[in-house]
């Protein structure tokens, strides 16, 4: 088929500014050119060409930032083009203006987070858009849930196509690739001797890194020889610290452990931290829809702590590859479950190779990629009128595992939870740390 | 080259400006048909980028302003101002427009626009009288910004819908601030802070209940354009006296929003000014603003509602997560 692939207007693709949809367009697209011709539509960026063919794909980059001028770049674009198919990432508010100059495309969604909030998008042309479309993936169980929850008539075209890691990049510790770099990171930050407990993310409310700060001083009476890495952007910058940083700045200045906070990391060298790391711990207080850093934490054999909050517990069998945070809101159940998964250093090991495993087997790009491939050839040969979406998650991921034959550590439940970024890039990267 | 926040130390004068931008200064000026004699900052907001000039031209006395905010952002109040002026005859300042016809000029990642000086402008006086002047030129300017629609590729800066989000966060921040007192526990003000904190803490979820219950989720149905704009940053310097009624100047930081919020920030500020809650002027400058600009009877209670969140003691604690250390000090005592 002849595939656009519309972006959003807040990052261009490829990634040169991060983010996590990005990432994932940049991941599947090199297993997705040789089954269709594909465009990518995209937001400029002074970095990049407005035109360009790379391997096979076309993009095109329009103006944006700001909805509205990109959805009328967008609209200009497809009138001007046909295509057979028109997957669109995570702007559900392009449909309906895309529908009326592409009467004859099928379009498919990819839900990232709640853009189909009441708050985001108004009830009518949401039921309108769930009309239109033939499909809608989600990056995990939660997002497809909430939006069935608020259009039910949504449910059969909904499909949970988890994301991938580039396995290759995010290595474990004592990977021969990585064990220099975990080494010198360690040693240029005086934590070579330590029990490195990374996050990463963004440091607001929402991801909670104050909680694990306020869960450290009891940690350190427990354990002696912890230590702390932040890895997030705005740490030091005085123009756009945020209250937020401030505060945790100032909780972290009182610890009586080393905390190294990085500031800023370009995306291509963050791996590094994952790999000097011992122990990765997600810290989320809202309804995430799955945050990548599991998926990185895993590639990089890093046992995981994360909370049951949104799609994240949703890659986590536990005891097999972490442990889940029942209350993330009480820095004492932090304290509880990173006691349980330190105290058991074989237990620690366990769940970084099973986290490894996952990683190369379930969550490759190439399988997401043959996920959305699966949901498109679908789409191909339905009628819009009757277009629920059979193909399973758990059938498609069984399938990607027998034919890679890999024995799978233990089959991934997709367990559905309980009730329960465009960041200003600092040009440097910042070291810093606390030594008490 | 882009605009880049910039630092200030002791050896500087207070309205230092980098070189760049001045050169920049000069190079926006030229889009603008005025002889300029001189230039002079009167502000500036180094830690954002931000600086005002005050022009002498052949064409009178005129403000270059740097608009620190994101270009979209700035687009938004740029319109906003020019709605004032043009449709609403409101006294805010008029924009003069380039050579080529435009209301601004983009230059090193930000807006810059050149407006009318107003002259003379004087503070009203600093009693009842002059708040009372300052509520009703208020009420004025929101009842004149209703109607507003802004410019094809400006942000839609609304704060209309945000309000249950920001009383939460004041509850939330009353956690912070305990964790830091406890932290930082030997402090001399840190014991004093823990104190209180509970009992502020429980003052800000009862306005929050009280706002869930009350008729604000209704009032926000009838949309931004409907209530029109607040100014945010109202107060003595920017609502001034001119030759031909109140003026209202400094309008950057405009946004949608319930029009009460101006009014409930310009009377706990005063109270905090007076040290004491006056019944009397309370009273006096709602009726003075209700003059301009009716407040109906659920928008009155929303007014109640804001009032009673614990706005003073939250504003002058929130600077304490940036140098506990420095804050909690004796002087803070």
């Amino acid at each position: 088929m002849n595939i656009l692939m519309i972006c959003t207007e807040k990052l261009p693709v490829p990634p040169v500014l991060g983010g996590a949809i990005q990432t994932y367009i940049a991941g599947i697209l090199p297993h997705l050119r040789t089954a269709h011709r594909i465009t990518v539509l995209g937001v400029q960026h002074e970095t990049l060409p407005n035109e360009e063919t790379i391997d096979g794909i076309h993009y095109v980059r329009i103006p944006g930032g700001i909805f509205d001028t990109y959805c009328d770049h967008v609209v200009q674009y497809v009138q001007a083009h046909p295509f057979d198919l028109i997957h669109i990432f995570n702007r559900p508010r392009l449909v309906l203006p895309i529908r009326q100059v592409a009467p004859h495309a099928k379009i498919t969604l990819s839900m990232h987070n709640d853009m189909f909030q009441i708050t985001k998008i108004n009830r009518e042309e949401a039921e309108e858009v769930v009309k239109q479309v033939s499909a809608i993936v989600t990056v995990s169980n939660y997002v497809g849930q909430v939006i069935s929850e608020l259009y039910p008539e949504a449910e059969g075209k909904l499909r949970t196509i988890y994301s991938g890691v580039d396995s290759e990049r995010f290595l474990p510790g004592n990977h021969p690739n990585m064990a220099s770099i975990r080494k010198q990171l360690r040693q240029a930050h005086g934590i070579d001797q330590k029990t490195v407990i990374l996050f990463a993310g963004r440091l607001s409310p929402n991801k909670g890194v104050d909680k694990l700060i306020q869960a450290l001083p009891e940690l350190a009476k427990r354990f002696n020889d912890l230590a702390l890495v932040i890895v997030g952007s705005k740490w030091f910058s005085e123009e756009g610290t945020t209250d937020y940083i401030a505060y945790v700045r100032s909780l972290a200045k009182r610890l009586p452990i080393p905390v190294v906070a990085t500031g800023f990391v370009p995306p291509n060298e963050i791996q590094n931290w994952f790999a000097a790391a011992d122990l990765f711990v997600c810290t989320s207080q809202w309804q995430e829809p799955l945050a990548r850093v599991h998926y990185e934490a895993m590639a990089a054999g890093l046992p995981i702590v994360t909370t049951a909050r949104g799609g994240n517990p949703e890659v986590i069998v536990p005891n097999e590859n972490g442990v889940v945070v029942e209350r993330p809101e009480d820095p004492q159940d932090f304290v509880e479950k990173m006691t349980y998964v330190l105290s058991n250093r074989t237990l620690m090991k366990k769940m970084g190779e099973n986290g490894r495993k996952l990683a190369t087997s379930l969550y490759r790009w190439e399988r997401v990629a043959s996920d959305l491939l699966h949901v498109w050839q679908h789409v191909e040969q339905i009628d819009l009128s009757v277009a629920p979406v059979t193909v399973s998650t758990e059938a498609t991921l069984d399938q990607a595992v027998t034919e890679l034959s890999i024995e799978p550590i233990s089959h991934v439940e997709p367990s559905i939870p309980e009730k329960a970024i465009p960041n200003k890039k600092r040009k440097r990267s910042f070291i810093w740390a606390i030594t008490t | 080259m882009f605009i880049e926040p910039w630092i200030v130390d002791e050896t500087m004068h207070e309205f230092f400006v980098p070189d760049y931008i001045e050169q920049m200064a000069e190079d926006v000026l030229r889009h603008y048909d005025l002889s300029v004699q001189s230039r002079q900052v009167v502000t500036t907001k180094p830690d954002k980028g931000g600086a005002i000039w005050k022009l002498e031209t052949n064409k009178g006395p005129k403000s270059l302003k740097l608009l620190h905010r994101r270009p979209t952002r700035s687009l938004f109040s740029l319109g906003a101002q020019r709605y004032l002026v043009d449709v609403q005859n409101a006294n805010v300042p008029p924009i003069v427009q380039t050579k080529e016809g435009t209301d601004y000029v983009e230059a090193g990642g930000k807006l810059w626009f050149v407006a009318e000086w107003i002259e003379p402008l004087f503070p009203v006086t600093k009693d009842l009288e002059g708040a009372k002047q300052l509520c009703y030129a208020l009420g004025e300017f929101h009842r004149l910004s209703k109607g507003y629609v802004p410019p094809k590729g400006a942000e839609i800066a609304s704060r209309l819908y945000k309000w249950p989000k920001t009383y939460e966060k004041t509850i939330n921040k009353m956690d912070w601030f305990r964790q830091l007192a406890k932290a930082y526990k030997e402090m001399p003000a840190s014991a004093m802070l823990l104190e209180v904190v509970d009992h502020f803490q429980a003052q800000a979820r009862e306005s929050f209940a009280r706002l869930q219950q009350s008729s604000y989720h209704q009032l926000v149905e009838r949309g931004n354009s409907e209530w029109g704009l607040v100014h945010q940053d109202y107060g003595w310097s920017n609502g001034q006296m001119g030759a031909n009624g109140m003026w209202i100047i400094d309008l950057d930081g405009v946004a949608y929003d319930l029009p009460i919020r101006d009014l409930r920030k310009l009377i706990s500020g005063t109270m905090a000014d007076l040290y004491r809650w006056d019944v009397h002027w309370v009273r006096e400058m709602i009726r003075a603003y209700d003059e301009a600009n009716p407040i109906d009877a659920s928008l009155y209670d929303v007014l109640m509602i804001d009032l009673s969140l614990p706005n003073e003691f939250y504003k002058n604690l929130k600077e304490v997560v940036y140098d506990p250390e420095l804050f909690l000090n004796e002087q803070t005592m």
